[in-house]
């Protein structure tokens, strides 16, 4: 009987074999996969933008391990995302994989347009990548345990965004963070034809009354309704808020319906020193500052009241989830599943300057560089104590919004009591 | 000797009848497009609006409550306001216009060809491309062409998409300037059926340039003129791509209208049945409009005859 000796050359291919052997079920499936994957976001496929650019990335490299799948963007107005979806969905003709807003994801799953995802996902995903995601993201796709959609770019969704230059003016290096003296530093912010402080409020996705309210902490929405009280002495001090930053300057009483893009616009012209901002254009504000230099650009937490922490109201954010009626689900899901991986994540981070959803990813050397400072800034904003999302279920969530906004626009330009503002706002929600 | 045949003389009322096979036939495919396009969606719009429907989820029959629940908001009674106030405001400037614009036309002869070739290129524009130019040029800070010229003047930034006595003046000329020239083209035909013998006999007897314009041009250019005015209104009563684009109705709902408040109701709001309770209305008003100037238009037919 030979005996068989086992040198290192031998122990060397054995294991590249062995490699090579447990490799190949994974490039099987891989290659096995085929069709068209149809996702609608609000990004466009030829875009510039950061995160435009990143998608294609992905894109391209998920091709390359899929060869036989063809990814479709058919990109579509991001306030008409949701309502499309659930329209094709019922005419059988929806995309296979949609980007949605986390204060829709609930009448989106009442409608039982969306897969649960527990059930596609690969095991290796919900093993590594889903604990490696931001939980109180995650946590908020899951109704009555299904998994109805997956958090994309982590971030405190509505910011303030601060120049430096301005703010040094006072001799200060950030906005300060308690509303009294916020609202004393606004209006020294404003000079000449710049304002201290530039709020949408005319989006139908974003309440810049809520984040203000949000300074009262996480106790502001009902557990049990989901509702917030419109007329509370809270609310009425986040009004008394906006009659004092259009008292003093900051707000200006003509500037009343504004939507984020023109309060983008005119902030890059150097029209503001502080804006409410929709947190992941960061870079998109640095890229388009013709008014100022982008390296003065910033990020703050929303002040709070008295001596609470500082407010981060984290939605409405982005997440992705796959039709039920996906025509092609195991390449929607594997697509989905690399807009997830470590290399797509450091893409989000290093071109689009957002927090990578994989948090592990955070203890990579890049994020300790000067590049990555906006990162860390917004990742500390994530870990903040005074973070809190929306309710899984508000009710009328499509009225929120305009109502809450059409409110504000009453007290930044009317004379009315703050009351009967409130007490209008209320009863338009019926709540 | 031949025998010479005459063909059976066909009868008229087999001609009339092949004529109006002939006739049906042509207009039955644009019937059945009118029916499957308009009448059948207006009709389950309709049905729509007596249910509850939210999200395309539809909850049950309702009844009237939509209506009534429409019809009890003051911001609706509001919306209806300030419908009426920009489609007169803007039919009050955009016919003006229109008219001096194609008298002027008219009288630059090839050049005014030129001139309205330009003027016409803003109509054949989509509504929202106009809106977002018109975003660009007013946005009021050193980027914007109004910013920009104010500050020539030395005059500060002005909001005139967000202040609220400024917005809804603001979107009438932007509405005015988007379609006047549509206008000018129908008043330009109306004003080349006018006999020119009429103003050299008016030369004649002496009569000015105001008497000539206000004694011949304006009476013989009624019946294009009415026509001018029935397409405005409706036009105008209906806009809301524009709005959604340059004001999103505010500021505090100073540019609310009908159209809009459909809009933001059945899109936004998602509540789609009281959406189509609004378009009902809409439908009716239009109705209401449109029979008016009929009845105006006939009239003004039964005097010229």
């Amino acid at each position: 009987m030979k005996s068989m000796i086992f040198d290192r050359r031998s122990v060397l291919r054995a294991s590249a074999a062995g490699l090579a052997l447990a490799a190949l079920p994974k490039q099987a499936a891989a290659q096995g996969l085929s069709g068209t994957v149809r996702v609608w976001t609000f990004l466009g496929a030829d875009g510039q933008s950061p995160r435009e650019v990143v998608l294609r990335e992905i894109i391209k490299r998920f091709k390359a391990t899929h060869p036989g799948v063809d990814v479709r963007i058919e990109a579509q107005p991001f306030q008409e995302l949701e309502v499309k979806f659930v329209a094709a969905s019922a005419q059988n003709r929806a995309p296979d994989v949609i980007w949605m807003r986390d204060t829709f994801l609930d009448l989106v799953q009442q409608r039982g347009a969306l897969a649960d995802l527990d059930a596609l996902l690969s095991d290796d995903f919900k093993t590594k990548v889903l604990p490696d995601l931001y939980p109180v993201f995650v946590e908020k796709s899951v109704f009555n345990k299904k998994r109805t959609s997956l958090p994309i770019w982590p971030s405190p969704a509505q910011a303030i965004f601060y120049r430096k230059d301005a703010l040094s003016e006072l001799g200060l290096d950030a906005p300060p963070l308690t509303w009294d003296a916020f609202i004393a530093a606004a209006g020294k912010l404003t000079k000449s034809e710049r304002l201290g402080f530039g709020l949408p409020t005319n989006d139908n996705s974003v309440s810049a009354f809520i984040n203000i309210l949000s300074g009262f902490g996480p106790s502001i929405f009902d557990a049990a309704t989901g509702q917030f009280n419109v007329t509370s002495a809270e609310a009425k001090e986040a009004a008394n808020v906006v009659r004092q930053l259009v008292a003093n300057g900051a707000l200006s009483p003509t500037l009343l319906n504004a939507m984020g893009d023109d309060i983008q616009d005119q902030f890059a012209s150097g029209r503001f020193a502080m804006v409410q901002a929709f947190a992941p254009r960061f870079q998109q504000y640095k890229q388009i500052a013709a008014g100022y230099s982008g390296k003065d650009l910033a990020v703050s937490a929303w002040p709070a009241f008295g001596t609470r922490p500082p407010a981060v109201l984290l939605g409405p954010y982005w997440t992705v989830g796959i039709s039920a009626k996906a025509a092609n689900p195991a390449a929607a899901t594997a697509f989905v599943e690399s807009l997830f991986s470590e290399e797509a994540s450091m893409a989000w981070a290093k071109t689009a300057g957002l927090v990578p959803d994989r948090r592990s990813l955070l203890q990579a050397p890049f994020f300790s560089t000067p590049e990555a400072s906006d990162i860390r800034a917004f990742t500390a904003l994530l870990a903040a104590p005074g973070v809190m999302t929306f309710p899984q279920r508000m009710p009328n969530i499509t009225k929120v919004f305009p109502v809450m906004n059409t409110a504000l626009q009453e007290l930044i330009g009317t004379k009315e009591s703050v009351g009967a503002v409130l007490e209008r706002a209320k009863s338009t929600l019926g709540w | 000797m031949h025998a010479i045949s005459l063909a059976k003389p066909r009868g008229l009322d087999v001609v009339a009848q092949r004529a109006r096979l002939t006739g049906s036939s042509l207009v039955a495919p644009a019937l059945l497009l009118v029916i499957a396009i308009n009448i059948l969606p207006a009709l389950y719009g309709f049905y729509l609006s007596l249910h509850k429907v939210f999200f395309f989820g539809n909850e049950g029959f309702v009844g009237l409550g939509n209506y009534v629940e429409l019809f009890r908001d003051p911001f609706a009674w509001q919306a209806i306001g300030r419908s009426l106030l920009f489609t007169f405001a803007a039919l009050a400037v955009a016919v003006p216009l229109a008219l001096l614009a194609a008298i002027g036309i008219r009288r630059l002869g090839r050049w005014g060809s030129v001139l309205l070739t330009v003027l016409l290129v803003p109509w054949a524009m989509s509504p929202i491309v106009v809106a977002l130019l018109w975003k660009w040029i007013l946005v009021p800070s050193p980027g914007g062409l109004v910013g920009a010229a104010f500050n020539a003047f030395g005059l500060p930034p002005q909001d005139l998409l967000t202040d609220p006595l400024l917005a809804m003046p603001t979107l009438i000329i932007v509405a005015v300037w988007r379609n006047f020239a549509f206008a000018t083209i129908i008043l330009i035909g109306g004003l080349g059926q006018i006999p020119r013998d009429l103003y050299k006999a008016a030369a004649v007897d002496g009569l000015g340039a105001w008497e000539s314009f206000s004694k011949i041009t304006l009476p013989l250019l009624a019946p294009s003129l009415l026509i001018v005015i029935s397409m405005l209104t409706i036009s105008y009563f209906n806009e809301v791509q524009l709005i959604i684009g340059l004001t999103g109705g505010g500021p505090i709902r100073q540019t609310n209208t009908l159209a809009y408040l459909l809009y933001h109701t059945g899109f936004v709001e998602l509540d789609q049945g009281r959406g189509n309770a609004i378009a009902a209305v809409m439908f009716l008003i239009n109705m209401g409009l449109i029979a008016i100037y009929i009845r105006i238009l006939g009239k003004q037919s039964g005097a010229a005859a």
